[in-house]
């Protein structure tokens, strides 16, 4: 992690908060009052540090998850759906393996969520691995179709029985993760997180794995000639992508729900997005941007419970980070550059593909 | 001719100077070019030529300096104000669009309609008008993405006619034609000449200039060396004026007689196609014994890169063997051949020799990284790679800080000679050299050439694909011409000449191969 | 059973309109060379725009109009940060879209004090058309009748679009562009001002499409409503390969199965497996097409190499 890069996210955080004033005074709010709220609601009031991590924890495996598949090329919008399928294979062992030890079911849930997530975001890998199909759309609408098909399973075959909405039975005791301070649901599930976080930035800088898939995103065409089979490091990619994904999804069934919930996630896979573009697809840095998030998300779900302000400021915040990060490069490179005109307008790809 | 003040030259371009960054481009060039006159711009890569023809198109603008035309100040902000003054260029890569017709992309710009509506007869008829004018053939209709180059390029010339341009400029075009297809361009440009138009010729094949132009003008780094009259000009003055000095061309040692060497690298009956799934290669057999150099003569486009791709690893065989030291290896991964002792000079070194955002530490071990010292048991080890990148840059004289420095901030001819070093570090006993001093300047060519020559005493085989003929004669042993996707021959250099070389590279059967 | 699907017909093209609109929208974009992946965030804009307008002048017009300057007012920032800024196309539509889930959702409860959906009583949609003419047909008339006028329009914005790309200049030139910039740009055509002009068309055409929606099926707004309409109306155009008519054919095609879906579901059809069904149809074809074309052209290769010598003369270009 670069300290120049740091600086540059937190400046375009700052860009993000800005905006956000903005559109809060010309709707008639205090934006000073509003954000000294979010400040003391998501960190300084008592129990708030423990609940911005615990918002973090998910953004955490998802924003780790976007940035490898961005880093190799890859522009996997599918966590979402790697999440979901594994929170439910999570769920699944839970309430079905009930007679197994907290030490084989917890393990055994996260592995079975991890591979199914993996296993979920194979198909988009090996369709743009080996048949140059776009993987931004087939992952996006195959959001859709996990989140609507574990829907499917919760209202049908593994509905709860009794239950009204569309839930599964809760998972056996021994699966649920440890709280580590109570009263906030803050569990486990933090650790393993950063554990996830420093692995990957391990695989990412140390290992030849790691190397090929950088060699991947940045020149496909050069990692070829040089002997990296880029086709199956782009599919090792969304597997590993995919698999933490679910990693994600076991950590919120496990650790805070206790039970698939349809809807469980407000979109934890799309703000691993923001994530992972604000820190640059670097998995520590996602660490720092996750818990930046999950402040924000904290925070913003105490105000709008106590000063009426509706949490969907934080999208208007995010949207805000994703035109200022997506741009920041350029503007530094322009300002660099003023003198000359540019002769040539075109949308650069980001992350770099052939 | 002397311009005076009752006949001001067609085109005056008065102390022009262009700064990119640090690099100063183009520094006071005047250029003065009379009607009716084919004048030659020359310089080697980097020389100003291609930028100042873009001050003069509208594509760049000048820092300081003044464009005239017959006589008056003129203002060319961008390409449109360009057509209109009548000044258009044919490019080296051709600015066509392939999934539009002739027709289309003749009249684009300037496209004849009803209130908005394309009046596409208007357009053919005007397209088939100009054919017939300038005696140049090409069906209005036709998708430009299926004709061959050479029409391609009439296509580029078509469109300036259309827009009557008065001036027109040619980068480099015989790049990529043949011979006769060169002859051909040859007629027209005397044909165009004719009528009136000035034209601006840039090249850096000295015997071309000689040949058509009527006067020349020397640029060298920025600046203008000389301009002269053709007829007081020969290949020794330009070379001295654009280079500095008199470079002795490297010759290989031709005397020799062919090597008795085991072949290193053999291909039979290789067959593959191309990214369109079209046969590129059609049963290309070449070998390539050790201790020789066979280079691979041809115009662009016949193969050479599906050739190279296939020898690399990156392109399937569809049908064939190739043998690298007795083993074959269309099944073997790349990574393996490289293991194997094959090396590879790419033909584009930005997209395929380097990625430009790695350090050039983790460039040099790019093609290695499975290997002890680079890494173990999966992890990578930093100081082998810097340490391994240090002694690559000295000792090829890449000019760059250090092993952290990024591959994008290097020239074109320091990447070029740090690629060829980290190719030949690993000692390679087959090496593909595809195009290894395209757009490199002189004196990094000459170190290039060198290395080669010397790996090849030192017992490897190198098969060089190039399509500069000089680079061909001064390194090879034999020479292979490809020709629509096969050998059309092969030659000893001792009695290989440009013609019986050119005529293969044009599909004329040749009398006697040595294969 | 025969009024059933009547009613299933007639459902599917009001489900289509929408889809229309979004997919020609996405064609002007994309034959610009520029991927517009906001469009599900301009239907929003849009939806909601045409509501509040419909709401605060009564006029059925305005509200319309609205909608559709909503939709060009978020193409604006959208060109402002691709073409002005150079930013990712992708990203840049991804954050149009929270942009607008997020303004939509912030505005409704800030400043109409509305929590959830909006539906004023009274609230004046779009009526539906009652054509005569076409009406007295057997068994087609019900269906083709009845419709509002935006769902009539989708089908001549189709038209207008093939037209103005394959007939005008300004057709001829925004495809050079969005097919080699470069190319174009040494042709003396200004590229930014032919692509702002796209984007804007793309964002109207979202606009109206989330009028349909907001206005013509139901006369309410609500957070979700556009329900993943964007990014169907995208695969839409995929597959008619950026094509005015083929991708109205797949848009048609769609909107027949969001009908279904609706219709299904009351004779007990697990609903969920139903939304799933075209993003799952979208995602299969996207993969099959791709699969078939390599296998194509392995077959071609080695049909070619077979033959050896006297193999075809396929000549220099284009595909067998």
């Amino acid at each position: 992690m670069k300290l120049g890069a740091v600086t540059r996210g937190v400046f375009t955080a700052f860009l993000a908060l800005v905006v956000g004033a903005i559109v809060l005074e010309l709707t008639g709010r205090d934006a000073v009052e509003v954000y000294r709220l979010l400040v003391e609601q998501s960190l300084l009031s008592p129990g708030a540090l423990a609940d911005t991590l615990l918002n973090a924890t998910p953004l955490i495996f998802t924003g780790v998850a976007t940035a490898i598949a961005f880093r190799a090329g890859v522009f996997n919008v599918g966590v979402e759906g790697s999440m979901y399928l594994g929170a439910f294979a999570a769920a699944w062992v839970g309430f079905t393996m009930t007679e197994w030890p907290p030490g084989l079911l917890i393990p055994a849930a996260f592995l079975a969520a991890g591979v199914i997530g993996a296993l979920w975001a194979v198909l988009p890998g090996v369709a743009r691995a080996y048949y140059g199909v776009d993987e931004v759309v087939s992952t996006l609408l195959l959001n859709y179709v996990a989140t609507s098909f574990t829907g499917y399973l919760v209202s049908y075959p593994f509905l709860a029985p009794g239950a009204a909405n569309a839930m599964s039975p809760l998972i056996a005791p021994g699966a649920r993760l440890t709280r580590i301070a109570p009263p906030s649901q803050l569990n486990l599930s933090f650790v393993i997180a950063l554990a996830v976080a420093v692995a990957a930035a391990v695989l990412i800088y140390r290992t030849t794995a790691g190397f090929a898939l950088r060699a991947a995103g940045s020149n496909p065409r050069f990692a070829q000639s040089a002997g990296i089979d880029v086709r199956a490091t782009i599919v090792m990619a969304m597997v590993v992508s995919g698999f933490i994904g679910g990693l994600g999804g076991a950590g919120q069934i496990l650790g805070v729900n206790y039970r698939f919930i349809q809807g469980f996630s407000p979109g934890y896979g799309f703000d691993g997005i923001t994530v992972a573009l604000l820190v640059r697809n670097d998995p520590l840095g996602a660490i720092l941007g996750a818990l930046f998030f999950g402040a924000l998300r904290n925070g913003g779900a105490t105000i709008q419970l106590f000063a009426d302000i509706p949490i969907d400021l934080i999208h208007v915040l995010q949207a805000a980070i994703i035109l200022f990060v997506t741009v920041e490069p350029r503007v530094t490179g322009w300002f660099a550059r003023w003198r000359q005109r540019p002769t040539k307008l075109s949308g650069t790809p980001l992350p770099v593909r052939e | 001719m002397l311009a005076n003040a009752l006949h001001p030259p067609k085109l005056a371009m008065k102390n022009v100077s262009k700064r990119f960054g640090a690099v100063q481009a183009l520094c006071g060039v005047d250029l003065e070019v009379a009607r009716g006159e084919i004048h030659a711009l020359v310089g080697e890569n980097g020389a100003g030529k291609t930028t100042l023809m873009r001050i003069l198109c509208g594509l760049e603008r000048a820092d300081t300096g003044t464009v005239e035309l017959d006589g008056r100040p003129v203002h060319i902000p961008d390409p449109e104000a360009a057509h209109r003054l009548g000044i258009g260029m044919v490019h080296q890569r051709f600015k066509l669009i392939p999934s539009l017709t002739v027709a289309e992309n003749v009249i684009l710009g300037s496209e004849p309609h009803r209130r908005g509506v394309l009046d596409r007869r208007a357009a053919y008829d005007q397209v088939i008008r100009l054919c017939e004018e300038h005696h140049l053939e090409v069906d209005p209709g036709a998708r430009v993405g299926d004709l061959s180059i050479g029409l391609q390029q009439r296509v580029e010339i078509l469109r300036l006619l259309y827009r009557k341009a008065q001036v027109l400029i040619f980068d480099e075009p015989t790049a990529v034609l043949t011979p006769q297809e060169t002859e051909q361009l040859f007629e027209v440009l005397r044909a165009l000449k004719e009528q009136g138009a000035t034209i601006i010729y840039i090249s850096h094949k000295l015997w071309e200039v000689l040949q058509i132009s009527d006067r020349v003008t020397v640029l060298r780094r920025g600046v203008v060396q000389r301009a002269l009259p053709t007829s007081e000009a020969d290949a020794a003055v330009l070379t001295r004026l654009m280079v500095g000095q008199d470079v002795a061309p490297v010759t290989g040692e031709v005397s020799l007689p062919a090597p008795q060497g085991e072949p290193v690298l053999a291909l039979h009956d290789v067959w593959a196609t191309d990214d369109r799934g079209l046969p590129a290669l059609r049963g290309v057999s070449l070998t390539v014994a050790a201790g020789e150099i066979v280079g691979v003569a041809g115009v662009e486009g016949n193969g050479q890169r599906e050739l190279a791709e296939v020898l690399v690893g990156t392109r399937p065989l569809v049908r064939g063997s190739v043998t690298l030291l007795k083993r074959e290896i269309s099944r073997v991964p790349t990574w393996r051949r490289r293991l194997m002792g094959l090396g590879v000079i790419p033909e584009d070194r930005d997209r395929e020799g380097v990625s430009l955002d790695f350090s050039l530490a983790d460039n040099a071990i790019a093609t290695r990284i499975r290997s002890h010292p680079f890494s173990r048991r999966g992890f990578l080890s930093r100081r082998a790679a810097t340490m391994f990148c240090r002694r690559l840059i000295d000792e090829f004289n890449v000019v760059a800080p250090g092993p952290g420095t990024l591959a994008r901030s290097l020239s074109g001819g320091n990447l070029q000679k740090f690629i060829a070093g980290r190719e030949l570090s690993f000692r390679p006993t087959v090496l593909v050299a595809a195009h290894p001093t395209r757009g490199v300047d002189v004196g990094a060519t000459r170190f290039l050439h060198e290395r080669l020559l010397s790996l090849r005493n030192q017992g490897s085989g190198i098969l060089l694909i190039s399509g500069d003929l000089d680079e061909i004669f001064a390194l090879s042993d034999r020479i292979a011409v490809i020709f629509r996707g096969s050998i059309a021959g092969v030659l000893n250099r001792h009695e290989a000449t440009r013609d019986r070389v050119g005529a293969l590279m044009l599909g004329r059967r040749g009398e006697d191969s040595v294969a | 059973m025969g009024t059933w699907t009547q009613a299933l017909l007639k459902n599917a093209l009001d489900a289509t309109a929408p889809i229309l609109f979004a997919a020609m929208g996405g064609i002007f974009a994309h034959q610009a060379g520029l991927l517009n992946i906001g469009i599900e965030g301009m239907m929003l804009g849009g939806a909601f725009a045409g509501v509040i307008a419909a709401y605060y002048t009564g006029d059925i017009v305005l509200a319309v109009l609205a909608a559709g300057a909503a939709g060009a007012a978020m193409a604006a920032i959208f060109c402002l940060f691709v073409l002005g800024l150079r930013a990712n196309v992708v990203v840049v539509g991804l954050a149009i879209n929270t942009l607008a889930v997020g303004l939509t959702g912030y505005l409704l409860p800030t400043v109409f004090g509305v929590h959830g959906a909006f539906a004023p009583p009274g609230l004046r949609g779009l009526a539906p058309v009652r054509l005569w003419g076409i009406e007295a047909i057997p068994w087609l008339g019900p269906i083709l009748s009845g419709h509002t006028i935006l769902v009539y329009l989708a089908w001549v914005v189709v038209a207008a679009t093939a037209f103005l790309l394959y007939r005008t200049v300004w057709g001829l030139r925004l495809r050079a562009v969005g097919q080699d910039l470069e190319a174009a740009l040494a042709a003396g055509v200004h590229p930014v001002r032919l692509q702002v002009a796209a984007l804007l068309i793309s964002g109207f055409l979202g606009g109206l499409a989330g009028a349909q929606l907001s206005l013509g099926e139901l006369t309410l707004f609500n957070k979700a409503m556009t329900g993943g309409r964007g990014f169907i109306a995208l695969a839409a155009f995929y597959f008619g390969a950026s094509r005015p008519w083929p991708t109205a054919g797949a848009s048609l095609l769609f909107g027949l199965f969001q009908s279904l879906q609706f219709r299904l579901q009351p004779l007990g059809w697990p609903p969920q497996l139903l939304e799933m069904l075209p993003y799952v149809t979208v995602v299969a074809t996207l993969v099959l097409v791709r699969v078939a074309e390599a296998r194509r052209r392995a077959r071609l290769a080695r049909l070619v190499t077979v033959q050896g010598q006297r193999g075809p003369e396929l000549g220099v270009g284009g595909a067998g």
